[in-house]
C-alpha cells in the first residue's frame, strides 16, 4: 500500500538529458527520472522516454497539453504509480518528498490543526509536540484563529494554505506540486503562491510544479519543461528561465527575458496542441 | 399570529388537528363506521387503559429487548462481515452474492423458518431483527470502505502514513459516515423485525398485542397498539439522530 522509500545516494556527475546543457549535469540532483515510461492497465502508455531532473534548490515546472502525462510524471516520482519502464531517482529519503495536490482534500473529519498535525506524528513527533507545532505552522499562514476548524468551515484559500502547512511542517526537501492552486480564485492564488515562493527561496526546497498556466511556470521556475502532446508523451524542449532571485510574481513578469521567452514556449505549445487547441 | 403561522411545524400541528377532529367528528355523526374507524377519542381511551393496567410494559419491554439486541448484533456482525469481505476479495466473492439476494427479498419472509429454528421465545425475534439490520449494515461498511476517497488515502500516504494509519485516520472515520447514515434507517429494521416475529408467533410483546387486537377485530386497540410502536420508533430515531450528531460532530460543526 506504501510506496517504498527510494532514498539513494546520487552521484554528482550524470549524463546530461537531453537539451540539457552539459555543466548543469555536474550539479547534485534531487530528482532524476529517465526514459519513464507509465501505462494505466493495457491502455498505450500515457508518457514514454521522458527524461528530467531536478537540482538542489531548483525549481522545475512541466507544462504540456492536457492529457499529456504531467501529472502521472508526478505521480510516478511520488511512488504513487510505479513506472512501467525507466527509472525514477531521489536524492532525497520519501520522507523528505512533500506532495501537494491539486485538490484541498484534507482529512474532514479531523480540524485544521489535527490535519498538519497528522503528518508531523507520522514523522515521528510526540502528539502534543505535534499540535504546537501545527499552531506554529497555521500562524505562520495567517490561520491562527481558524486552528479548531473543520475543513468545510474554511474556504478554499484557506484550506489550500491548511494543506500548505501541512506539507511545509515536515520540512521537506522536495516538494512535488500538481496544479496546486488552480481552485483558487486570482487574487487568493497571487497570496498563497507569493508566500510559497518567499519560503522555497528562504529554504532552498527543490520543486517540480505540474502546471497548465505558461506565465506561472515561468514566474516561479529555473526551468520550464514541455511535454509532447499524449499518449506517449515526452519532453518536447527544456527552457532555462535567467530571471535572477529571489523574485516576486509580478517581478518576474517585468524581467525583460520574460515576454520573448514566454511567446516562444506558447509557440512550442501551440504547435504540439493543433490550430484548434484540441487535445482531445 | 401570521408570524407563528410561517413556521413549518405550527402548520403541520394545525393540519394534524384538523384531521384527528374531522374524524371524531365524522365518525361520531356516524358518516364513517366506528367499527372500523373509532374516533380519536375513544383510542385515546383504550391507549390510557392499556397503560393504566401495568401490563402493558412486560410487552414494550419484550418488543425493545428483541429489538435492541438485533440492533447491536446487527451492527456487529454486518460491520465485521462487510469489513472482512472489503479487505478480503476471496471472501467477498463468496459473500456479496448471498448478501445480495438477502437484500433482494423481502427478509421478513424469513420469521416462520426462525420461528421453527429457535422457537417462539425472544431468540426467533432477535434473530429476524438481527437479519434486517445485518444486511443493510454490511452494505453500509462495504461500499464505505470500497468507495473511501482515494484522494485523502493518497494524502496520507504522501505524508508518510502506512496501513494502520489509513485504516484508523481514513477508513474507519470515513465507514463510521456511512454507517451512521443508516443507523435511523437500522433502528427501524430492527423494530420491524421484533414486532412481526412477535406477530408470527409469540406469547408476549406489542407484535403479539396487535395480532391479538386483530384476530377480535378491536380496531380502537389496535390503533393505540400503532400509536404506542410510532412512539417508540420516534424515540429510537431521535437516539440515533443524537449519536450521529456525536460522532459525526465535524459535518455539524
Amino acid at each position: 500500500m506504501i510506496a517504498k522509500p527510494r532514498s539513494r545516494a546520487l552521484e554528482p556527475e550524470r549524463e546530461p538529458l537531453p537539451g540539457e546543457p552539459a555543466a548543469l549535469a555536474a550539479q547534485p540532483s534531487v530528482v532524476r527520472v529517465r526514459d519513464l515510461r507509465m501505462r494505466y492497465g493495457d491502455a498505450e502508455p500515457v508518457v514514454e522516454g521522458v527524461s528530467l531532473a531536478v537540482d538542489e534548490g531548483q525549481v522545475v515546472s512541466l507544462v504540456g497539453p492536457s492529457g499529456s502525462g504531467k501529472s502521472t510524471v508526478l505521480r510516478a516520482i511520488a511512488g504513487l504509480h510505479q513506472p512501467d519502464g525507466g527509472t525514477v531517482e531521489l536524492g532525497v529519503a520519501a520522507a523528505e518528498t512533500g506532495f501537494l495536490f491539486q485538490d484541498d482534500a484534507l482529512l474532514p473529519w479531523r480540524t485544521a490543526r489535527q490535519n498538519v498535525a497528522l503528518g508531523l506524528k507520522l514523522h515521528g513527533r510526540a502528539p502534543a509536540e505535534a499540535l504546537a507545532e501545527a499552531d506554529r505552522w497555521l500562524a505562520r499562514m495567517g490561520l491562527a484563529g481558524l486552528k479548531g476548524r473543520y475543513p468545510r468551515q474554511l474556504s478554499g484559500g484557506q484550506r489550500k494554505r491548511v494543506a500548505l502547512a501541512q506539507v511545509l511542517a515536515l520540512k521537506p526537501r522536495l516538494l512535488l506540486m500538481d496544479e496546486p492552486f488552480a481552485s483558487l480564485d486570482a487574487i487568493v492564488r497571487h497570496h498563497v503562491t507569493q508566500d510559497l515562493l518567499a519560503w522555497i527561496e528562504r529554504e532552498s526546497i527543490a520543486v517540480l510544479l505540474v502546471t497548465h498556466d505558461l506565465e506561472e511556470a515561468q514566474a516561479l521556475s529555473d526551468v520550464v519543461y514541455l511535454l509532447s502532446r499524449g499518449p506517449r508523451a515526452h519532453v518536447r524542449n527544456r527552457y532555462p528561465v535567467a530571471i535572477p532571485r529571489p523574485r516576486d510574481l509580478i517581478g518576474a513578469r517585468g524581467h525583460p527575458s520574460f515576454a520573448p521567452l514566454l511567446a516562444h514556449i506558447w509557440n512550442d505549445l501551440s504547435a504540439e496542441v493543433g490550430p484548434l487547441g484540441d487535445t482531445a | 399570529m401570521s408570524e407563528l403561522f410561517e413556521r413549518r411545524w405550527v402548520r403541520q400541528a394545525l393540519a394534524l388537528t384538523a384531521l384527528i377532529l374531522l374524524w371524531e367528528l365524522l365518525s361520531r355523526a356516524g358518516v364513517i363506521d366506528p367499527f372500523y374507524a373509532p374516533p380519536p377519542s375513544t383510542v385515546a381511551v383504550t391507549l390510557y387503559q392499556l397503560f393504566a393496567g401495568g401490563e402493558i410494559w412486560k410487552h414494550i419491554a419484550a418488543t425493545f429487548t428483541a429489538a435492541l439486541l438485533g440492533l447491536a448484533g446487527g451492527l456487529v456482525i454486518g460491520a465485521a462481515l462487510g469489513f472482512a469481505a472489503a479487505m478480503i476479495p476471496p471472501l467477498a466473492d463468496v459473500l456479496e452474492p448471498v448478501m445480495i439476494l438477502l437484500n433482494a427479498i423481502p427478509r421478513v419472509i424469513l420469521a416462520p423458518l426462525f420461528i421453527i429454528w429457535f422457537g417462539i421465545d425472544i431468540g426467533s425475534k432477535v434473530a429476524l431483527s438481527l437479519v434486517l439490520v445485518a444486511v443493510l449494515v454490511f452494505f453500509s461498511v462495504y461500499s464505505g470502505i470500497r468507495e473511501v476517497d482515494t484522494r485523502l488515502v493518497e494524502r496520507v500516504k504522501t505524508l508518510g502514513g502506512g496501513r494502520g494509519t489509513l485504516l484508523r485516520e481514513v477508513y474507519v472515520p470515513s465507514v463510521t459516515a456511512w454507517v451512521m447514515g443508516s443507523l435511523k434507517v437500522a433502528a427501524s429494521f430492527a423494530f420491524t423485525g421484533a414486532v412481526v416475529g412477535e406477530f408470527v408467533a409469540s406469547s408476549r410483546g406489542l407484535g403479539y398485542l396487535l395480532s391479538f387486537a386483530q384476530s377480535t377485530y378491536n380496531a380502537a386497540q389496535t390503533l393505540a397498539l400503532i400509536l404506542i410502536i410510532m412512539g417508540f420508533v420516534l424515540v429510537l430515531f431521535w437516539l440515533a439522530g443524537r449519536v450521529e450528531r456525536r460522532l459525526l460532530h465535524w459535518r455539524y460543526a
